[in-house]
């Protein structure tokens, strides 16, 4: 068939692999040939001995019909995959997770040639070049006597790529065993199977049977080559662990006896835990939770008109190189295009960046990263303008790649910019930490590392542009501060603020990675240059190369604390990864060495931090903001000197707290309701200590459990201009509408302003009307990060609503001839002060109905967010804390991590909204959980590795934690006035150390290096035991 | 190009494009359907999720070619099934999604399990999400509006409830 369809044709069946390989570059076959309509391969029938299953099987149906293969058919894919994935296509892609099962099964298929149908073994078949059809696969009956394991070993817990998988089948006579299949393949491992291991099993019992030797021999047989994710050595090892396993129950080696000092109960704070069923009536529906799962809701990228343009960026490709020419003629004259957009078109200046401007909008004269923007292109359809990209001519002349930070600090090392590499450098030095650690009791050190995390947002930055007849300029793109990026965009666009709108909300999803400017220079350079509207969504694969991600961190921390415990001094060198452009990197580095210590006293003090540019992507802000990257380090330290000192985790910590009220780390004023001893307390009660440690009953796994704390800043800090805002104002159709210029990022905005208006006023949440995330329509806010939104809604809130309800109960006295004093509003309008009934004498809407469309009241407010007192360097003022609780089970097959419960204790003062404080809280801990176990972006030589997410392993709903909770102390000490705090980036902080002190606790060692790699499990796990 | 015929949410569609055009571009793209969203496009993380004669598959994976007479039920197309509404109550009632990007796709994979298993457990909730992906949750309010929307469909229907 695929014979008389022609050269480069390919067969088809499901064809869910197809995408993959075609984004990964493959060729697109000239003809594709459609199976699905062959009857004969269809079914699954019981044969004389065996079952029958027509290759166009889908998974799905034979995890329904033949019960032997279903828990292996349930480690392929996810659902929709296996609904249209077929078995023949499994077997033919040869990378198939169930063929080594179905090897040590004997199966056979049944397959057609040019020539003839025949029938052959599987593995013969893997080994033949000839081209076949493959018409069923035909499984024999398991022996009646058996055992039989298989194991898929991928990158997460489910919807994997496949790291290895292997299969083992024993059949017995009698005791002794007759024949034995072991099998692997998955992935980058060709499907194999281990013929001299079998022969070594057979003819024993289980009993008798060496099973190290078993094991030594499977890891000298199989052939794994290694790739950048996971060694050859750590297949070899992780398939004979499973298959030892699986088939004896057995392992190499016994765990390891570790002891834990539990922490002595104390009096626990008065915490609620939260839940719809704790805490019913503060539980409220989200007003945007139904139009966004019923699809109603249009996010930006999906606005549609007819005869809008399409747009596509053309990226550098190239991490480091000069641009010689840019010749863009030929894209220019291809039908359907509306316009080319290169650095020639950009009136302003071509640079950006929120503090400093370091970035172009299109490359002139080099380009620095891989995902840097050349030129762009508006057509009439996506087609056309992938097409005029290739069309673009660039000359490059190659620089050398910068792919280290810490090389690209070393003289010599070609600059990524005109200056040197040292992006930024901070030092702070207090006491004598040499003289400390030559008399300290015991000294810890290590070089934690933190990873190149993506922010992962599910909708990819995007939007459209509308130009106007006023020769200004509409951006519709997901953002986290509108004025920014407006006063970003005139830069660049030559064009004044008043003539530029900007619209922010709603996105899906941000996380820090859409607070600098994403695609909106070259979609309003596009929309200027065609007159046009245009329209753009990244494609996930551009997305990943162009966005910014979290500075990878290299932290070498020695501490030093003397026989009670006590800290003496602590030394910490920090390189980050700058990446090509500055963005908020220099913040973030600041920030991270601002948490150096965490909640802690330290009398000695060394801190250095620097930030090296490369050529490697670029990096920014991302919530923790280098905070949670410095208290993975800190807190992994408490927990080793406690070791040390032979100290419990919270007594440890305990003894080095910060007194509530004292001076701040670089000695600032700090706000109050610290919550310090309280969150320890909690943590110290938490029942997760009383969870049964050590061994799992088959000797799999071993559990751990470990905490860690959070102490981390609210807003900007002292240095950097911040300024809340919002305003109050009665619509002419009765609605409290409450203006703000922050962002629906997801965090739930709305329900956070409705409360706080309804609790300022006296109204009902549902009178008041959000307005939000549109430079024409809110007054600034500032931006939506930094944990400062929070703040920002309840503060404006607080000030604006004196003046609007005197303006508003005014109103209603005129109107309804009656003292104002003796009115006040309620749910739905305004009511007597004296009656019991609360209910409104007049409507809102009626209310503004009789008013004149000027007499309608309105009051704007804007204050300075709160600062602390000190400015020689960046300082916050409120800082909040909480506690995490990690408890985790380590494979000691594979050495993979699960987390089994994770708990956090907060304490930020009020909650404005009770579910959306739960799921900012929860959604960062499962974050935190990803940079712990799973994410980092590969880059090498510059070259972005990881394309999208069949790499890049964001956690899967099979990954986050069997069980969690979430606690909240709410209140407040007398005096403070700051109200509710932030918690956007709260729950993210303490997540890496909880985890890492809970594999400490039950292995007996420290990891440092993240995302976790199985294989350092695995090693620290075998110098101990 | 081809001429392809398929229904979307009950209306029979024709149109012209390329075999091997993606569903998710024919929705996005050509017919304005942009409830369908689209996150990573090759099949790797649900946001896309559409009912293809009833079961559920990624848009992005199924091509022009594969559509031929087929049925497609999308997000805006689960208007018509009656449970759909206290599904989506259901999930919204535990504040299931925050930016809710991955929301269609979602309730979509759910109402696929629920109809063919209505006594679905939290094991096999989880199992049936696996292919879907959510950034801002960390699942648990997905899980307990899922839990939700099971008990509600269980008690529609009579089931009886899954064993402990």
């Amino acid at each position: 068939m695929s014979a008389a369809a022609g050269a480069g044709s390919r067969l088809a069946a499901g064809s869910t692999a197809l995408q993959a390989d075609w984004v990964r570059g493959r060729a697109r076959p000239s003809t594709l040939v459609d199976l699905t309509s062959l009857e004969g391969l269809r079914g699954i029938d019981q044969f004389e001995g065996g079952t029958r299953i027509g290759a166009l099987t889908t998974l799905a149906d034979i995890a329904r019909g033949v019960p032997s293969l279903a828990p292996i058919i349930g480690e392929i894919a996810g659902p929709a995959v296996r609904n249209q994935g077929t078995i023949g296509g499994n077997i033919a892609w040869r990378a198939g997770c169930l063929v080594p099962a179905l090897l040590v099964r004997d199966a056979r298929l049944e397959i057609e040639t040019p020539a003839s149908v025949e029938e052959t073994d599987l593995s013969a078949w893997l080994g033949r070049a000839e081209p076949s059809l493959i018409r069923a696969i035909l499984l024999p009956t398991l022996p009646d006597r058996h055992r039989w394991t298989f194991r898929k070993i991928g990158l997460r817990a489910a919807f994997s790529p496949s790291v290895i998988n292997v299969a083992g089948l024993i059949g017995f006579d009698g005791e002794r065993i007759r024949m034995a299949r072991l099998a692997a393949g998955g992935g980058v491992v060709a499907p194999q199977r281990l013929d001299e291991s079998e022969a070594g099993l057979v003819g024993r019992t289980l009993a008798e049977t060496d099973w190290q030797d078993v094991h030594r021999r499977i890891e000298a047989e199989l052939e794994a080559p290694g790739d950048r994710v996971r060694s050859g050595r750590y297949r070899r090892r992780v398939a004979a662990n499973a298959l030892v396993h699986g088939l004896s129950g057995k392992l190499p080696s016994g765990p390891a006896r570790i002891e834990r000092r539990n922490p002595k109960p104390a009096s626990p704070p008065d915490e609620i835990r939260l839940s719809r069923e704790q805490l019913a009536d503060r539980w409220f529906v989200r007003p945007d939770l139904q139009p966004k799962i019923s699809g109603e809701l249009a996010y930006m990228t999906d606005h549609r008109e007819p005869g809008m343009l399409v747009a596509r960026i053309l990226r550098a490709g190239l991490p480091h190189a000069r641009i010689l020419s840019i010749d863009i003629a030929a894209a220019e004259a291809l039908p359907g295009v509306a316009a080319v957009v290169t650095h020639r078109d950009i009136e302003g200046r071509n640079a950006f960046g929120i503090v400093v401007q370091d970035q172009p909008a299109l490359c002139h004269d080099k380009v620095r990263y891989a995902g840097d923007a050349i030129a762009a292109v508006a057509a009439l359809d996506a087609a056309t303008a992938e097409h005029a990209l290739a069309l673009i001519e660039v000359e490059f002349e190659l620089l050398p790649v910068v792919s280290d930070p810490l090389a690209a600090l070393e003289a010599g090392a070609p600059p990524v910019h005109g200056r040197g590499n040292l992006q930024r450098e901070l030092a702070l030095d207090r006491g004598d930490v040499e003289a400390a650690f030559r008399t300290a009791d015991h000294v810890v050190e290590d070089v934690y590392v933190t990873p190149r995390q993506m922010h992962g947002f599910m909708e990819t930055e995007g939007g459209y542009a509308v130009p106007t007849a006023e020769g200004g300029i509409e951006v519709f793109v997901g953002g986290q501060h509108g004025r920014r990026d407006r006063l970003q965009l005139s830069r660049i666009l030559a064009v004044p603020e008043e003539k530029i709108r900007v619209v922010t909300s709603p996105t899906g999803g941000a996380f820090g990675g859409k607070d600098e400017l994403t695609v909106q220079p070259a979609l309003a350079l596009l929309a200027m240059k065609s007159g046009r509207k245009v329209r753009m969504h990244l494609s996930r694969a551009d997305s990943v190369l162009a966005g910014i991600k979290r500075n990878p961190m290299r932290i070498r921390m020695k501490t030093a604390v003397d026989r009670s415990g006590r800290l003496l001094a602590q030394e910490v060198d920090l390189v980050a990864d700058g990446g090509a452009y500055a963005s908020l990197s220099p913040s973030v580095l600041e920030t991270a060495l601002e948490h150096a210590c965490g909640p802690y006293v330290v009398p000695n003090i060394k801190t250095r931090g620097r930030l090296g540019s490369t050529n490697n992507g670029t990096c920014g802000a991302f919530r923790g903001f280098g905070a949670n990257e410095m208290s993975f380090a800190v807190e992994c330290q408490m927990d080793r000197l406690a070791a040390a000192c032979g100290l419990d985790p919270i007594e440890i910590r305990r003894r080095n707290l910060r007194a509530p009220g004292s001076p701040g780390y670089f000695g600032q004023a700090v706000a109050p309701t610290e919550r310090l001893s309280e969150m320890l307390d909690a943590a110290a009660n938490s029942a997760l200590w009383r969870e049964p440690s050590g061994c799992a009953p088959d000797g799999s796994e071993v559990y751990g459990v470990g905490m860690a704390f959070n102490y981390q800043g609210n807003g900007l800090g002292t240095l950097p201009p911040d300024f809340g805002g919002g305003s109050l104002r009665l619509a002419g159709d009765g609605a409290i509408e409450a203006l703000y210029g922050l962002d629906d990022i997801g965090q739930g905005l709305i329900p956070a302003v409705q409360s706080a208006v309804a609790s300022s006023l006296g109204c009902g949440r549902s009178d008041v009307r959000v307005i939000f995330g549109d430079t024409d329509a809110a007054p600034d806010s500032g931006s939506t990060t930094a944990s400062r939104g929070t703040h920002v809604v309840w503060q404006a809130a607080n000030l604006a609503a004196p003046g609007f309800s005197g303006q508003l109960l005014a109103c209603a006295g005129r109107v309804l001839r009656r003292e104002p004093e003796l009115l006040e509003i309620v749910e739905g309008g305004v009511a007597d002060k004296g009656s019991n009934s609360l209910e409104p004498i007049i409507h809102f809407a009626d209310l503004a109905v009789a008013l004149e469309a000027d007499e309608l009241p309105a009051e704007t407010v804007s204050f300075p967010f709160p600062k602390s007192d000190y400015v020689a360097g960046n300082a916050r003022y409120i800082l909040i804390s909480g506690a995490t609780l990690a408890r985790i089970a380590v494979s000691r097959i594979t050495g993979q991590v699960r987390v089994l419960d994770l708990h956090m204790h907060t304490a930020a003062g009020p909650m404005l909204d009770v579910a959306s404080y739960l799921g900012q809280i929860e959604g960062a801990m499962v974050q935190g959980l990803g940079l712990t176990l799973l994410e980092d972006t590969l880059i090498a030589e510059g070259q972005t590795l990881t394309r999208n997410l069949d790499s890049y392993m964001l956690p899967s709903i099979q990954d986050a934690p069997a069980r969690t909770a979430v606690f909240a102390l709410e209140d407040l000490d007398p005096g403070d006035t700051l109200g509710p705090r932030g918690i956007g980036e709260l729950g993210i902080g303490a997540v890496a150390p909880a985890i890492a002190n809970a594999i400490a606790d039950a292995i007996g060692a420290w990891p440092a290096i993240t995302p976790i790699a199985p294989e350092a499990v695995l090693d620290m796990m075998d110098r101990r035991s | 190009m081809s001429e392809i015929t398929f229904a979307l949410n009950g209306e029979a569609i024709s149109i012209s494009t390329a075999p091997d055009t993606p569903l998710v571009d024919i929705l996005r793209e050509h017919l304005f359907a942009t409830e369908t969203k689209l996150a990573c496009g090759i099949g790797r993380c649900g946001a896309c999720a559409v009912l293809v004669d009833g079961r559920l598959m990624n848009a992005c994976l199924v091509r022009a070619f594969q559509l031929a007479d087929k049925k497609i039920v999308t997000a805006r197309g689960l208007d018509a099934v009656p449970e759909a509404a206290m599904v989506r109550e259901a999930l919204a009632a535990e504040s299931a999604f925050q930016c809710g990007y991955c929301a269609p796709g979602f309730t979509l994979a759910l109402i696929a399990l629920l109809r063919d298993h209505p006594d679905a457990d939290g094991r096999q909730i989880r199992t049936a999400l696996e292919g879907n992906i959510c950034r801002c949750t960390g699942y648990g309010s997905i899980i307990r509006g899922a839990l939700r929307a099971a008990e509600a469909w269980r008690q529609r229907h009579g089931v009886p409830l899954p064993k402990p």
